[in-house]
């Protein structure tokens, strides 16, 4: 494409993002301003606008946070421990990647949000369940992951290096971990971010405490606009944590 | 410069691609002039990035030139011309989803050939190349040698007077380049048709070319033609001939600087 | 263990996976029995027996019913709109650059946090577990195809043009047939997103499909029934996916 022609485009595109996001906004405004559209179902946004910057001053979301987080934490600690220990020792011999590989594929196959309620029967409606949920979830693509990655380690690099005398903690240290890490970090990734959204997840459908319950709460009490504001934030909080893991995966490969 | 009416008129094509000053700007070929006669098997060689695949590509209307022109049968060419000019390409552009025979009826149809005569031009052009009992094989079956045997079936079904091949054996090894070669001169002394071919090898060129069209380092430009006159088909033992010897040596003197002069360019 | 059992099992790792799953189901089988109180695990052997009675409590049966039939509507709907805005996307450059950055924002956020919002506004029955399930499926399947059509090699285009195709049957002859697989193995995550979202809003709230039972049966805690009702829940999801899988090898054949 000719030069003039690509920059036509990329203004272009860009003119229509903002133009939907515009449209958007105007419609919204419109609908619960002119068109009578009942505030019950649609808030004002200009309301939400101001429940939202008083949702962030008055910090009524910490105590929620802070159990969110706790149970986020807790869980993919869990997982990445649990998740990249059994990846690391299936993935030592090729037999025990053809027996356990497809087992923990096929389980994570089935939504595994179907297990909440025996987990709340279990430990009941508070954190431990959701830590409970977030392990087991996030505990899959990370030991699919480290089994991919150790166990896709180029064959000849490992002969390579045991031909010039390397330990097995040197080949561990030099050879596996490099070789594997990209594809582990990415699977670290997806776990965090099947964990965080199956906690939320969690705290809406049952639960005391916590974002997703603090939503839950907003809406049974019909507080619409409070309640989108809420979302707005929680959905920015876990932008915020994604993109922040994004980030390490990205620096990640580097440090080793 | 040539005898006999010419197939191909290039009438001093150059192109760059991006303009001066941008990041991505290149000189891929000076001005070159060349007549291509009918019925001639013209080699194209010259270092990497020296414009011979550019200049294939022009010729076959895939690319408008930044200056000059090319003339086809007479006429000017201004895009794809799939009566006259059939591709073969240096990596696969069989389609994977369709089987061997299907990939040649699916050049027919595009060529606009009655369906009628689909499948009994399929059949010939596989048998020409070898490959009448891989009909019904997919691309993902065959080696690579047998891919490009499909690509040139797919080709010669068209049943165009002009073929342009750009490193069609590029990806293979040697053995399996030097079969095909053979099998291409006999096929070639049989189909009469005019062949441009771009190639890296000096003794593929040898072997099949009537003339080799050498280019310099990029941009490239047409530095020497050297005439090969050996009938076709080009026997096996050719290769072994001193008449063979001192042609390849012949191309590697002239080749040699322009290769050294890419290479030193292009290191880091 | 002797050479030529040792051989068989080496050249047939199912079978020794098979054996985790007993050994497995073992532990739990003990563990439930004499170590954990019977209010909250069930042993399998236990839940298997009473399989029976959970199909047999009222409003069960009609339950799965329904939860199978959100999930193939949802499903449908999915893959109708999905393949239509997908297609359009990913067939014209300037769609994809402009409307891609929105739709990935849009995948990228956690719909479960507007799950209540969903049911505030389609209700607490059908729709709003069939709509759910919908927004879940459709980004997979969009995402797919704008894949599908960015990776065909430009050389097949290239190639058809100089064979002198037509606009037209380039669309037939080389880019349709290139993205029927990233259709399937699309509906194949849809399939999963569906599952999930429907699934997530039945367990918020049900008045009349399962998530109304598997409430039910925790606030009675009968463990047993409740892990033989989320098992057949686990074995029709099992299916569905299956079922998808099975279609997009069949089509992929020549891969």
């Amino acid at each position: 494409m000719t030069r003039r022609a690509e920059r036509t485009q990329r203004i272009g595109s860009r003119a229509v993002q903002a133009g939907f996001l515009l449209v958007l906004l105007v419609l919204w405004y419109l609908a619960t301003n002119r068109w009578g559209v009942n505030r019950l179902l649609l808030p004002n946004p200009v309301a939400v606008w101001h429940q939202f910057v008083d949702v962030l001053r008055s910090g009524e979301y910490l105590p929620d946070l802070r159990v969110t987080l706790t149970e986020l934490a807790v869980a993919f600690v869990l997982a990445v421990t649990s998740g990249a220990l059994a990846g690391y020792f299936v993935s030592r011999t090729r037999y025990a990647i053809r027996v356990f590989e497809p087992l923990f594929a096929g389980i994570y196959s089935i939504p595994i949000i179907l297990f909440l309620p025996l987990y709340v029967l279990f430990f009941g409606l508070g954190p431990a369940s959701k830590i409970v949920l977030g392990t087991t979830i996030g505990f899959f693509p990370i030991v699919l992951s480290t089994i991919a990655g150790f166990g896709g380690v180029d064959r000849a690099l490992v002969t390579a290096a045991r031909s010039m005398g390397a330990s097995d903690y040197q080949l561990f240290r030099y050879v596996l971990m490099p070789a594997a890490l990209p594809v582990i970090l990415s699977g670290l990734r997806l776990g965090f971010t099947v964990a965080l959204l199956s906690i939320i997840g969690s705290e809406t459908i049952a639960s005391l405490a916590g974002l997703g319950h603090h939503i839950v709460e907003l809406a049974e009490g019909m507080d619409m606009a409070r309640m989108f504001a809420y979302i707005a934030f929680v959905a920015a909080i876990a932008a915020l944590l994604n993109g922040a893991v994004s980030l390490l995966e990205a620096r990640g490969s580097r440090w080793i | 410069m040539t005898t006999g009416d010419a197939a191909v008129r290039i009438k001093g094509v150059a192109h760059q691609f991006g303009e001066e000053g941008e990041a991505r700007y290149v000189r891929a070929l000076a001005a070159t002039s060349l007549d291509v006669v009918r019925g001639e098997l013209l080699c194209l060689i010259g270092p990497s990035g020296c414009g011979k695949s550019t200049l294939l590509n022009v010729i076959g209307g895939l690319v408008t030139p930044t200056r000059g022109s090319v003339e086809v049968a007479g006429k000017a060419v201004r895009g794809p011309l799939p009566h006259e000019i059939a591709f073969v390409f240096q990596e696969s552009a069989l389609f994977p989803w369709n089987t061997v025979i299907e990939n040649v009826q699916l050049g027919m149809l595009f060529q606009g050939v009655p369906k009628a005569e689909h499948t009994a031009r399929a059949q010939k052009s596989l048998e020409a190349v070898g490959l009448a009992d891989f009909a019904h094989h997919y691309p993902s079956q065959l080696s690579g040698g047998m891919r490009q045997r499909a690509a040139l079936a797919r080709a010669l079904s068209l049943e165009t007077g002009i073929l342009l091949m750009d490193e069609p054996f590029g990806a293979l090894d040697e053995q399996t380049r030097m079969i095909l070669g053979e099998d291409l001169s006999v096929l070639l002394a049989r189909a009469k048709k005019t062949i441009i071919f771009v190639t890296h090898s000096l003794g593929e060129a040898v072997f099949l070319a009537d003339r080799v069209a050498v280019f310099s380092a990029r941009p490239g430009a047409v530095k020497k033609i050297i005439r090969v006159d050996e009938p076709h088909p080009r026997r096996p033992d050719f290769v072994t001939s001193e008449k063979f010897t001192r042609l390849r040596n012949e191309l590697y003197a002239l080749l040699h600087d322009e290769i050294r002069k890419t290479v030193s360019e292009s290191a880091p | 263990m002797n050479a030529a059992v040792q051989n068989f099992l080496g050249r047939h790792p199912g079978v020794v996976r098979l054996g985790v799953v007993v050994l497995i189901l073992i532990a739990w089988e003990s563990a439930a029995r004499w170590f954990i109180d019977p209010l909250f695990i069930a042993p399998p052997s236990r839940v298997v027996a009473s399989l029976g009675t959970v199909l047999r409590t009222p409003g069960v049966p009609a339950a799965l019913r329904l939860t199978f039939f959100e999930l193939a509507v949802a499903f449908a709907i999915a893959v109708v709109i999905g393949l239509t805005l997908g297609l359009a996307v990913g067939l014209s450059p300037f769609a994809r650059r402009s409307t891609m950055p929105i739709i990935l924002l849009l995948y990228g956020m956690p719909q479960i946090t507007i799950l209540p919002l969903f049911i505030l506004y389609f209700g607490i029955g059908a729709p709003s577990k069939i709509a759910f399930g919908v927004t879940h499926g459709i980004f997979p399947i969009i995402v797919t195809i704008v894949a599908g059509v960015q990776n065909l090699k430009p050389i097949l285009l290239t190639s058809a043009r100089s064979m002198g195709a037509s606009r037209w049957q380039i669309l037939r002859w080389v880019i349709f047939p290139h993205m029927v697989p990233s259709f399937f193995a699309g509906m194949r995550l849809a399939m999963t997103g569906v599952l999930l979202g429907v699934l997530l809003a039945e367990l918020y709230v049900s008045t009349a499909g399962i998530g109304h039972f598997t409430t039910m049966f925790t606030d009675s805690f009968d463990p047993t029934k409740l892990f033989g009702l989320i098992a057949m829940l686990a074995a029709m999801a099992i299916m569905l996916n299956e079922t998808v899988r099975r279609v997009e090898i069949r089509f992929s054949r020549w891969r």
